[in-house]
């Protein structure tokens, strides 16, 4: 009887969780499939036609890489992919000097790393603007990609694998007379594997996500972000293009849920393990 | 002597500086990005803040505290702190409260909890500006799709983001929406590296559904939750998409955040002092009620 009362709450709540947390991304893929009119046309009256992708077209689709969107999506994958390449290298020499090297000021280095990591970049988005602004790099791929590179984030992941990596193969080597150099690219770098797609994960999500530093630091169409390009579709088009501004939102959240979804342990270890030690 | 003066040379001072260089040469470029586009932004922050433009010389003057005492003076200064502080009060425990729930209920190996469960995980990818742009959408007063579904329920339509009562209500809506299934997604995690080993014990020892819960999942899920709680704050604290995309803090001012506020004194108005002092006291504010928030979940262990 208990029991049974149980599973019936149990169910009730996962009912209307579910159509709080489902129904709206599913209205939203279901629509995208459809033309402009038969979208209004089904919203109301409200019925099982709201949620059915008949009449199915493609169109949506079609118009939205015509418009430019697909130069934006295509815009922060490349930005995405600068940031981890450069992002990787860094971090992940810091991480190997914080792990395996003892040197003076180390303490308090560390420390500044990790209060650098707490910093929200949305809230530092003003003096950050002046700042880049009196570098000249408004308006460049720079603006975009240097700010993003080191992330004390990715510092301690790095660092928290590295030290995992038992000093006797570094020895070893040591003795072989490698460089430091040949050391960290040869030995540590490639065994750390988890770590580096837990990092690339987090640098390339941050960038495709990210849309109040792109929105301000770069003005020109060329190099416009893919959220900030759906921003505008909603400002400029949410009455003209309603299916198409569906379909730019299923694709620019495909993305992210392609790469987190099959690597969520990694994705999660780039926050818990690293940001909470610390 | 001789001796001797062969073993510093092994493992002497000599060694040690040099590999004290590699370690720095190895630190460099992370440390000089850090230092450039974290560090100094913050202290920007605060020597700007201390400073105004002077439009009879051009340049800018020093005016001590005289940013902050403008702005505390103001009253839509006073009006967004209130609106934030209301906004996040609401947003971050229903948003992490559902979040929990859902993962409490939906962790286990079960072949239908697994299919539940990746349908609730679909909204993953979701930002908070494609959120905002589809429950836009979704909470348009004439032809969206929940003033349709009440009206099938027999409720007469609501303006939603276009009323001055409404409008928050609806943002808290969205701001919620969005991290449900993300947030869900980490706590699932914490929750499936819990032990079984804890659950039978509590089994055996006749433990009820809820004490099971309460006295050995929450415990063991503190240090995910801790995570959880404040990131979601500090998102929640800095939001900015869906009121630049959908109010611009209207109607009357009434979501009207911190971070939009901050947002149109700088890159609307160019008053940047004024945004500068804004964005010291945002800092300060996020930094403070994290700190709480930390204090507060470690208290809860010594008890």
């Amino acid at each position: 009887m208990n029991k049974v009362f149980i599973r019936i709450i149990k169910y009730f709540v996962l009912v209307i969780f579910g159509v709080f947390v489902i129904v709206p991304f599913l209205w939203t893929l279901v629509s995208s499939f459809k033309p402009m009119n038969a979208i209004l046309k089904d919203i109301a009256p409200f019925s099982i036609k709201t949620f059915i992708p008949v009449p199915f077209t493609l169109d949506s689709y079609k118009e939205l890489f015509n418009g430019g969107f697909m130069q934006s999506i295509l815009f922060s994958i490349l930005v995405g992919i600068l940031t981890v390449v450069a992002g990787i290298l860094i971090n992940s020499t810091a991480g190997f000097a914080f792990a395996k090297f003892k040197f003076p000021g180390k303490k308090a280095v560390f420390l500044t790393v990790l209060i650098s990591s707490l910093v929200p970049f949305e809230a530092i988005a003003v003096p950050l603007f002046i700042i880049v602004r009196w570098m000249h790099l408004l308006n460049t791929m720079g603006a975009l990609v240097l700010p993003m590179i080191a992330n004390g984030l990715c510092v301690f992941l790095f660092y928290q694998f590295f030290k995992g990596i038992p000093t006797d193969l570094m020895e070893a080597a040591i003795i072989d007379g490698a460089s430091w150099w040949r050391i960290y690219w040869q030995i540590f770098l490639p065994l750390s594997k988890p770590a580096i797609v837990s990092a690339s994960l987090l640098l390339f999500l941050s960038q495709w996500q990210s849309f109040l530093w792109p929105l301000v630091s770069v003005q020109s169409s060329k190099m416009r972000m893919v959220q900030v390009a759906i921003a505008f579709l909603t400002i400029n088009e949410r009455t003209t293009l309603l299916h198409v501004l569906l379909a730019a939102a299923v694709m620019s959240s495909i993305i992210p849920l392609l790469l987190i979804f099959p690597l969520q342990r990694y994705y999660i270890k780039g926050f818990v393990t690293s940001g909470m030690k610390g | 002597m001789l001796k001797k003066k062969n073993n510093n040379a092994l493992r002497g001072p000599q060694g040690l500086s040099r590999r004290s260089l590699v370690a720095y040469l190895f630190l460099i470029p992370s440390l000089i990005g850090l230092a450039i586009f974290r560090v100094l932004p913050i202290i920007y922050t605060f020597i700007g803040s201390l400073f105004n433009v002077d439009y009879g010389r051009g340049g800018t003057t020093f005016v001590g505290f005289e940013n902050y005492l403008d702005v505390l003076k103001d009253p839509i200064f006073w009006n967004s702190v209130k609106t934030t502080l209301i906004f996040n009060v609401v947003v971050n425990p229903l948003q992490i409260t559902i979040a929990l729930i859902l993962a409490v209920l939906l962790n286990g190996t079960a072949r239908t909890t697994r299919f539940v469960r990746t349908l609730f995980l679909l909204p993953l990818g979701v930002s908070v500006t494609i959120a905002s742009t589809i429950w836009n959408i979704l909470l348009n007063p004439n032809e969206g799709l929940v003033n349709s579904f009440l009206k099938f329920l027999g409720i007469p339509s609501q303006p939603f983001l276009t009323s001055p009562s409404q409008a928050l209500w609806c943002i808290v809506l969205i701001a919620s929406w969005c991290g449900i299934s993300y947030w869900m997604m980490f706590l699932l995690a914490g929750l499936q590296d819990i032990p079984s080993e804890y659950y039978e014990a509590a089994k055996i020892d006749g433990a009820t559904n809820w004490q099971t819960f309460w006295h050995v999942t929450l415990p063991l899920l503190k240090r995910t939750l801790t995570f959880v709680i404040v990131a979601d704050t500090i998102a929640n604290f800095l939001l900015f998409a869906p009121i630049y995309v959908i109010t611009r803090g209207g109607p009357q001012w009434s979501t009207n955040l911190l971070m939009y506020e901050t947002y149109s004194n700088a890159f609307v108005f160019s008053d940047y002092p004024r945004a500068l002092t804004l964005t010291s006291l945002l800092l300060v504010m996020v930094f403070a009620i994290v700190l709480l928030e930390i204090r507060a979940l470690q208290k809860e262990e010594s008890l």
